[in-house]
Order: C-alpha cells, then structure tokens, then sequence
C-alpha cells in the first residue's frame, strides 16, 4: 500500500498527550518537515486500509484552508440539544423509501400530519446501476419489473411548518410502511455534534489537520505517528487520551 | 468497501478549476460529529463564496453511508486531474480510508472512453447521488422560498 514511500513524522504521542488538548498542532511550528505524502495515520491493532491515488500524490497545499476556515455560516440555535429548526419550518428525513414511489404517495401519507411546506424525494441512481452490471447486460428495469425485484431505495426530505406537525409525522410514521417497505423517520437537522458512541471531547480542527477522539478505538492502545505538517488528506484519526500506550510503536 | 455501523464515518468531495474566474470550485464534508460543511466558489462577476454548515441528525450520516457503501473502485486508471479540473473524494469508514482524485467527468462520454469504464461509471452515479442529497440538504435548510 506504498507505506515504503511514506515520509510520516513520528513523534511521541507523549508530547502531544500531556498537553491539556489544548496545544495546537500548528503546521508552522514545524518548518523542518517537507509536505509528506500522507497515509492513513492509524497505526496499533486496527490500521486502516488505504485506497487512492490522494495518499501518493504531493499535498496540494491550498486543500486544507478551505473547509479549515471558520467562517461558515449556520442558522443559530436557541439553546440545547435536539433538533434544529431550518430557515421556515422543520425538516424530517425519510429513509427506505421504495424506487417506485412518487411524491403524490409521500404527499397523502405524510400529509396528514400537517401541511408540507417543502418535499424532495430523492432515489437513488448508483444502487440501481451497480445491480444491472451484477445481474447481465439486460435492462435493469425491466428486467426488475420481471423478477419484481426492487434493489434501490430512495429518501426523502420533508418540511413542515411546526414542530409538532414534524415531531407528529416522526412518531406515527417510524417504522411504518410505504408500498410494502419500510420506512424510518427522523429529524434531519441537529443543534448540536452527534457523536453516537463518540466522544467529542478531544475534537478540535488543528490548522489543516482533523483529530477524532473516538472511544470505540480501543485497538489504539498503541502509540500513534500522526502528521503536523499539512496533509494530502483532511482526515486524520488520533488515539483518545485514555488509550495511552508505552509500548513501542508499530510503524505500517 | 464494506458498510460498517459502528467506526468512523468522514467524507469529503470537492471539484474545481482555477481559470479566469478564480478558483471556482464546489465541497463538502460530512464530518463524524455530524457537522456538514458545504463551500461553493466563484469569482464570476465578481461573486465570492458561499459557505454554510449544519449539524446533521445521526439519521441523515446513516443515509449517507447507504448511499456510499457496495462500491469497490479504485482509481488507479482513472484519468489524472488536468486543466480542465478535478476531482476529489476522500472516506473514511470503519477501517477503510480511501483518498481518489481524478479528472472532472463531463458526460457518460469521458466515462465510456476511459480505461476503467466500470468503476468510473460507478463513482460518476455516486458523485451524483452525493451531490443531489447535499444540495437538498443545504438548500432546504438554509434557502427561503420565494413567494
């Protein structure tokens, strides 16, 4: 996986672990370094597999201040978590909805519930691609409507003017059944991180560089190598502080 | 690459080219805390850039791993970046990282033409399927209707 070619910087993950989470990463305060061809960063039990010509090509250098700036705009929250209200109404996701279906089916099943101010029904094309190449050279539709098959599945997105309409559609229709499948339904925008089985503790954007804290790792109880200069790649994962390791480091 | 429930999930995509309106590019990304990031650039008539984010339920990451996951390409034969544009798709999930870049794709033509038609068909559809789920994400939460 072209590790051999690998310029990683390795240092103590000591160093960085002893610090509060507080000390930045900063790709200026290391000016030795020539920009690495990047590979994934994890290394200790669960190394990731690499795939892509974006871990041997030369960092292209204006990548990581793009998405690292601060500026975004968001729409502001009043206070707590839960889900986000969107800029005139509330907005739903719907999942597993069958190929076949049409936004008049949505509309009379999802607008009982409260008028629907904004639908988009989205399905999906790959699914449906990657099955004809499986299945032979013939049409995959007709082929689908022979077998009655339905391999794809689409979502939709549904907006309502209260939380109540929206928060009603939830709980009466997760679980339900659209044209013989099965649907889930949840909100679709959050006031604040959903880090499922994630902590978000350690996770702070460093110049170009992303770190995760994730306390699923427990595979990292190793040392780490991770990168401080600008990366070919946004992402990369470090070890929580409480998976600390003395062990010497396996390098990949 | 196989769909894992459980690990990381991270994606990015970005296309662009740098010509005489700047660099005019698209990107998002989907970052495992379920923040969305989406940049839209250009300097044509003097237009700067647009940037939003939002935080995503953990619903809306489950749909996007979906949408992603069964695909097994590799872009090894696929065209380099060029001057016409490029490229990029980067995931991370379960214990897979995955880092493409690649030309900008015109049409099923380039696809057709190209040394790895399969794979290349199939990122194509992904690209899409991507873009049409961000670009509702964003534009219903963020734009108003007209009257």
């Amino acid at each position: 996986m072209a590790n051999a070619e690998v310029d990683a910087l390795d240092f103590e993950d000591d160093d960085l672990m002893d610090e509060d989470g507080t000390a930045d990463v900063d790709a200026s305060s290391s000016p030795r370094a020539p920009q690495p061809k990047l590979k994934s960063a994890i290394t200790g039990g669960a190394p990731k597999k690499t795939k892509g010509r974006g871990f041997r090509e030369e960092a292209d250098s204006e990548r990581h201040s793009r998405l690292a700036d601060r500026n975004f705009e968001s729409l502001g929250t009043d206070g707590g978590p839960g889900p986000q209200r969107s800029i005139e109404g509330w907005i739903i996701l719907v999942t597993g909805v069958h190929e076949e279906a049409q936004e008049d089916d949505l509309q009379n099943v999802f607008g009982e519930y409260g008028e629907i101010r904004n639908l988009h029904l989205n399905l999906d094309r790959r699914t449906g691609f990657v099955k004809w190449l499986e299945l032979s050279k013939y049409e995959v539709t007709s082929v689908q409507k022979i077998f009655g098959i339905s391999d794809s599945e689409g979502y939709a997105l549904i907006e309502y003017e209260n939380f109540e309409e929206a928060q009603n559609a939830i709980t009466a229709m997760n679980g339900g059944e659209l044209l013989t499948q099965t649907l889930t339904v949840d909100w679709a925008f959050s006031n604040g991180p959903s880090t499922g089985p994630f902590k978000r503790k350690n996770m702070r954007f460093v110049s170009d560089c992303y770190f995760l804290q994730s306390a699923n790792l427990l595979a990292l109880d190793m040392g780490l190598s991770y990168i401080k200069e600008r990366c070919p790649v946004n992402y990369i994962e470090r070890p929580g502080r409480t998976h600390r390791s003395r062990s010497p480091r396996r390098r990949y | 690459m196989a769909g894992e429930e459980d690990g990381e999930f991270y994606l990015r995509y970005y296309v662009g080219h740098k010509g005489k309106f700047g660099h005019e590019f698209l990107e998002f990304e989907f970052r495992p805390d379920g923040k969305l990031r989406y940049a839209n650039n250009s300097n044509y008539k003097n237009d700067t850039m647009i940037r939003k984010e939002v935080f995503l339920t953990p619903a809306v990451l489950r749909e996007c791993r979906r949408i992603i996951s069964e695909s097994e390409e590799d872009d090894n034969n696929w065209p380099e970046p060029d001057r016409v544009g490029r490229q990029e798709l980067e995931i991370v999930m379960g214990n897979e990282h995955i880092s493409f870049t690649t030309s900008k794709i015109g049409s099923l033509v380039d696809v057709q033409s190209s040394k790895d038609p399969e794979g290349l068909r199939i990122f194509y559809y992904l690209v899409q399927d991507l873009k049409c789920f961000v670009f509702s994400l964003i534009s219903l939460h963020f734009k108003i209707k007209p009257i």
